[in-house]
């Protein structure tokens, strides 16, 4: 009997951790709303959904980092992409005959051509430039190359549709009040449609035969081989899921602050990025987690130290971690590269 | 010849590591690949399932030219490979191993093997839910064993099986083989203990700087004085 229970400890002990980090942030956050009130309790509703927009795209970081060990730079432009070519298409009015619909047609045509951009990102970052050295360079030329598209996206965007922030209009504004709080209606939705998608591929990674051939690519793509996955057909799929988890991201973004530039990506990519190192590189939980963590600190600090603090507060509470536990918050040290 | 091999040459770079080596495994037999550290023993079998492109010669495989498929291809075939190290996924379930080593079958009959493999091994099936890497190193060569068995293979070709184990369960494993050769798989075994390799095999080569030196029955290699040179390094 005492070995069983020994055995059956032993989760436990490993889930403590981030667990009692979870539920200290939620008792942060208690305190916070007991003394601050209704106005701090709005902040952390905004938080959180700006920190649903955060996890997808870090959820897009971890997924390439995770399966192919390669830190997609273009994931940022992808989530631009989305935005500005929903955009150009409803204010060249190509999209009139849509009526009152135009937007979310145009919307849905962004995230599809997001994923046709990720596509050409994987054949020329990935397929074709992927050597094999065995040194630095078997890393650094995808990232490099993903750089370069970054850049080339972006200035592409650029010059068909200038470099101002332009305005993209839903005609639509629901706002639900709950217990004195106003929830955008847009915003409770994109909240939703993150948090399932991310729920869909948490269960795909971990229930599913695709699933199950990407964490042994995860952990070594020869193994992976050895076992009949194809893995150079396998590879395209991360860059699709990736180009839809970054360009929904977009969307959500476009729909909840209405405002788009050729630079929309920048400012949530390196966010996105923050979140998942702080969460733990390469954990799906970790993205997820620092998603939403990272949101909550940029609302908070916008609050109580002013708009000019977010930068500083958000990558110094980074750094804080990074170096009192290196792994991330909610990282666990696992056996092995395979952390999905 | 279930499995003929006709003057491989593999290149990494500058380096020449398999040098013409021409080999046959016949339907039922057990043949062992023997030789030092650095014989080349390893990128011969890694090229023989498609992992290194050979830089010449020519695989075949129950009657067809397999030279230029991919690792995926020749496992559909019926031919796999347990690689050095047993490369067992850490971060997968035992019970997940098991079914990515039939990740290339679409057969309904996966789960009953499964089964079967429990049924076989049932320090496996008491730890199916577990991560992999809890595994001993003899469980994990157990489970890196039975994934290649669910690919149905014709012939399995196992890397240094013994590396790390204690004399029991060598012996164990040894016995294993033996076992999978009467359920009709032919195996190609690469070993460094030469004495249990000669004992199980029907036929052995040895391998120094990438060319086979030495071949013939196993009962003759045991008895050869080269055998042991080529182990000294001067044949």
């Amino acid at each position: 009997m005492s070995g069983t229970a020994a055995t059956l400890k032993k989760p436990q002990a490993a889930l403590s951790r981030p667990v009692l980090i979870g539920a200290a942030i939620v008792a942060a956050l208690a305190v916070a709303v007991a003394i601050g009130g209704k106005v701090i309790a709005q902040q952390i509703v905004s938080g959180l959904m700006l920190g649903a927009i955060y996890m997808t795209v870090a959820m897009a970081f971890t997924l390439t980092i995770g399966v192919l060990n390669f830190l997609n730079f273009t994931i940022p432009t992808l989530f631009m992409l989305t935005g500005m070519v929903a955009w150009g298409l409803v204010h060249r009015g190509f999209l009139s005959f849509a009526g009152g619909w135009a937007w979310l047609l145009a919307l849905v045509i962004g995230v599809a051509v997001t994923v046709v951009a990720s596509l050409i990102v994987e054949r020329f970052t990935f397929r074709y430039l992927k050597t094999k050295h065995g040194d630095a360079t078997e890393h650094a030329i995808p990232l490099v190359s993903s750089l370069g598209f970054l850049l080339i996206f972006e200035h592409l965007v650029l010059i068909a549709m200038g470099s101002e922030a332009q305005r993209f209009q839903i005609p639509f504004k629901a706002d639900i009040h709950f217990f004195g709080l106003v929830l955008g209606g847009a915003q409770l939705l994109s909240l939703a449609l993150a948090v399932a998608i991310v729920a869909v591929l948490t269960y795909v990674l971990k229930h599913t035969r695709m699933g199950r051939a990407l964490r042994t690519i995860a952990e070594s793509p020869d193994t992976a081989s050895l076992l009949g996955v194809d893995v150079t057909r396998i590879v395209p799929v991360v860059f699709v899921l990736t180009g839809l988890l970054a360009g929904v991201a977009g969307a959500l973004f476009t729909i909840n602050y209405g405002d788009v530039s050729p630079f929309m990506g920048d400012h949530v990519g390196t966010k996105a990025i923050a979140a998942m190192v702080l969460g733990g590189l390469g954990s799906i939980w970790g993205a997820i987690a620092g998603g939403l963590l990272v949101g909550l600190t940029e609302t908070l600090s916008i609050h109580y130290f002013g708009g000019d603090s977010v930068q500083m507060v958000v990558w110094g509470l980074l750094l804080a971690v990074i170096i009192l536990r290196p792994q991330g918050l909610f990282g666990t040290a696992s056996i092995g590269k395979g952390k999905m | 010849m279930l499995l003929e091999v006709e003057a491989l040459d593999v290149r990494y770079g500058r380096t020449h590591a398999v040098r013409g080596v021409s080999l046959g495994v016949g339907a039922d037999e057990i043949v062992t690949v023997l030789g030092s550290n650095g014989a080349g023993k390893t990128s011969l079998l890694r090229a023989l399932q498609g992992l290194v492109v050979p830089s010449g010669g020519r695989v075949i495989f129950d009657g067809h030219d397999i030279t230029k498929l991919s690792p995926p291809q020749r496992l559909r075939r019926n031919l796999a490979l347990v690689p050095e190290g047993r490369q067992i996924v850490l971060s997968l379930s035992v019970h997940e191993n098991l079914q990515m080593g039939a990740y290339c079958r679409d057969d309904g009959g996966v789960d009953r093997d499964i089964d079967a493999i429990y049924d076989r091994f049932p320090n496996l099936a008491a730890r199916r839910a577990m991560p992999a890497s809890v595994l001993s190193g003899g469980e994990q060569q157990m489970l890196a064993i039975s994934r290649a068995l669910l690919a149905r293979p014709k012939l399995m070709m196992l890397d240094e099986p013994s590396l790390g184990l204690s004399p029991l369960l060598v012996e164990r494993l040894f016995g294993l083989i033996t076992e999978l050769r009467g359920e009709g798989i032919a195996i190609l075994l690469v070993e460094q203990n030469t004495h249990m390799a000669l004992e199980v095999a029907s036929r052995g080569l040895v391998m120094e700087l990438g060319r086979v030196v030495l071949e013939g029955p196993a009962q003759e290699l045991r008895q050869s004085d080269r055998l042991a040179a080529a182990y000294l390094g001067h044949a």
